[in-house]
């Protein structure tokens, strides 16, 4: 495991996980990961961006467009916890928390929500992006709460 | 404009349940003929097929015309998911007003419960998708499964409108009393709130009471054109119009968790058919999830967005409810069959067959829906009852 700041998130979402074979549209966005950087395809055309990574802009189908660093921040949008585990290596991590980050850029992932109980995971409450280095050279997002779930006044929609 | 000129002439399901070593072939087979012979139909008249078996059978509508010894001028296996199965009526009345076919066979099988049991994969990982998008960004963060797809949705939902986890329960035991009167149901004990509280969690919001059945079993339906069906035993049930709606762009954008495909695709069958929410007398909801059958209720019109699980709870669902809904048990209880033993239920509802303890009274039009394909594909189907 890697010793940065996202070993929590490692300890909390677990390895070993299933590695994503990148495609040549997906190479760029993992290999950003492996960097600890968070970037999406932005249309140089039309200017709207867009995720899962493919060669046309879905709004514009222009092919011009640019890897752009995001600011990793945006607000849970949805979410599940997993109680029961689809693949043996997940039995040790039950409960974890599979959820729908909205960018403040606009597009959503599906990611992980670590570094909060599962209780105090709530829709709509503010999140950044950390990294969990799974393997050589391979790293999955994340996301944190931004402020402490227990204070009053978070987790509104 | 579809001139209404098809019927639905025969209906049928095969066993339900738990059906040691059936193949979903096999099953398909069971359901077809029996349709036919319902129909009051000869194997020579039929001349489409419109089928779908399990996600990894290649052209089982070819399969199917090989075991019954049919040629057909129209014929194919659909690729919609759960939406399927009404397309296929859809796609079977349109191929009957072009005069691409006389008499089509639609209908769909599995044999979920038996492939289970084979595999011994309960604990495995049974839910590995196939489709390598979906390995990428979904499997990589522990993401599996139907159920979650639909949690995330119901859990929007809840923290949008304010739906509660009891409400999804009264569409459980709602949906559980209908199975009760049915013989045929995969589960027919009363489900109480208590037991449905203390389910087996899965995915939050979801227990094994909010998840629909693992079943081998198999429906079929026949549909030819009206003038023909007046002639053959059963009151005729025509289909009065149709929709279908795909939010191709996804399940996790817009707002497609919590207003879904059945929004537009009802729009479209309500104008197809020429009625509105309140002549529809009874449902027949694809019950993937108790989750999916509420967010119908809303999006077909029954009551308003975000009201659902108040109108749930007040007993909306029931044999004298505003909008009896799922009367068979639907796929939570009688067994999932991808939507095919709704259109079944839909017309033996309107054929007026059952005793009285099952009869919606009076019934004269039915709504059937169809969703699935990665959760954004759905289909409608208005059936009235002929004369
Ligand atoms: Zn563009």
């Amino acid at each position: 495991m890697s010793t940065s700041a996202s070993e929590t998130t490692a300890e909390s979402v677990g390895a070993p996980r299933t590695i994503p074979r990148p495609t040549s549209e997906s190479r760029y966005f993992w290999d950003a990961c492996a960097r600890h950087e968070l970037v999406i395809q932005r249309c140089t055309s039309c200017g709207r961006c867009w995720f899962p990574p493919s060669n046309h802009c879905q709004y514009c189908w222009s092919e011009d467009f640019a890897w752009t660093p995001v600011s990793g921040r945006g607000e849970l949008y949805t979410f599940t916890v997993f109680r029961r585990a689809y693949a043996s290596e997940l039995v040790e991590q039950i409960p974890y928390v599979v959820g729908v980050v909205e960018l403040e850029e606009g597009p959503r992932l599906i990611t992980n929500i670590t570094e909060c109980e599962t209780a105090h995971v709530r829709v709509g409450m503010p999140v950044e992006v950390v990294f969990n280095d799974i393997a050589e050279g391979f790293t999955l997002h994340a996301f944190r709460p931004r402020e402490d779930p227990q204070s009053p006044g978070t987790g509104a929609v | 404009m579809y001139q209404r000129s098809a019927a639905i002439v025969g209906a049928a399901h095969s066993q339900l349940g738990e059906v040691p070593g059936s193949t979903a072939i096999g099953l398909m087979a069971d359901a077809a003929v029996a349709a036919v012979v319902d129909a009051g139909l000869t194997p020579s008249d039929i001349d489409g097929i419109v089928v779908r078996g399990p996600d990894d059978e290649y052209c089982f509508h070819q399969q199917l015309g090989e075991r019954l010894g049919l040629n057909a001028s129209f014929s194919t296996s659909l690729d919609n998911g759960g939406a399927s199965q009404s397309l296929a009526v859809i796609l079977a009345s349109l191929a009957i007003e072009a005069g691409l076919a006389t008499a089509v066979l639609c209908g769909y099988a599995r044999n979920s419960w038996t492939r289970t049991r084979r595999s011994g994969s309960r604990n495995a990982r049974m839910n590995q998708s196939t489709h390598a998008r979906i390995r990428e960004w979904r499997d990589s963060f522990g993401y599996f499964g139907e159920p979650a797809t639909h949690a995330l949705g119901a859990q929007r939902h809840m923290a949008t409108y304010g739906t509660t986890k009891e409400h999804l329960g009264h569409v459980a035991v709602s949906v559980r009393e209908h199975a009760t009167r049915n013989p045929h149901a995969q589960i027919r004990w009363p489900l109480t709130m208590d037991e449905y509280m203390d389910g087996r969690p899965i995915t939050d919001p979801f227990g094994i009471y909010d998840c629909s059945l693992r079943t081998d079993g198999a429906g079929a339906v026949v549909v030819t054109d009206v003038a023909r069906a007046r002639d053959l035993p059963h009151t005729p049930v025509i289909v009065r119009g149709f929709g279908s709606q795909n939010n191709l762009r996804g399940w996790t954008v817009d707002d497609h968790m919590v207003q879904t495909a059945a929004k537009a695709s009802g729009e479209l069958a309500y104008r197809s058919a020429d009625v509105s929410p309140s002549d529809i007398d009874t449902a027949q909801l694809y019950d993937c999830f108790t989750y999916m059958l509420l967010v119908q209720i809303e999006d077909y019109g029954f009551c308003e967005k975000g009201e659902g699980g108040e109108f749930i709870s007040a007993g909306a669902l029931g044999l004298d409810g505003e909008i009896p809904t799922n009367t068979s048990g639907g796929q939570l209880s009688e067994g999932h069959v991808e939507g095919m033993l709704q259109v079944v239920e839909g017309v033996r509802q309107l054929r007026h067959e059952y005793p009285a303890e099952r009869q919606v009274t009076d019934a004269e039009l039915a709504l059937v829906s169809g969703h699935g394909g990665n959760t954004v594909c759905h289909s409608t189907l208005i059936l009235e009852r002929g004369r």
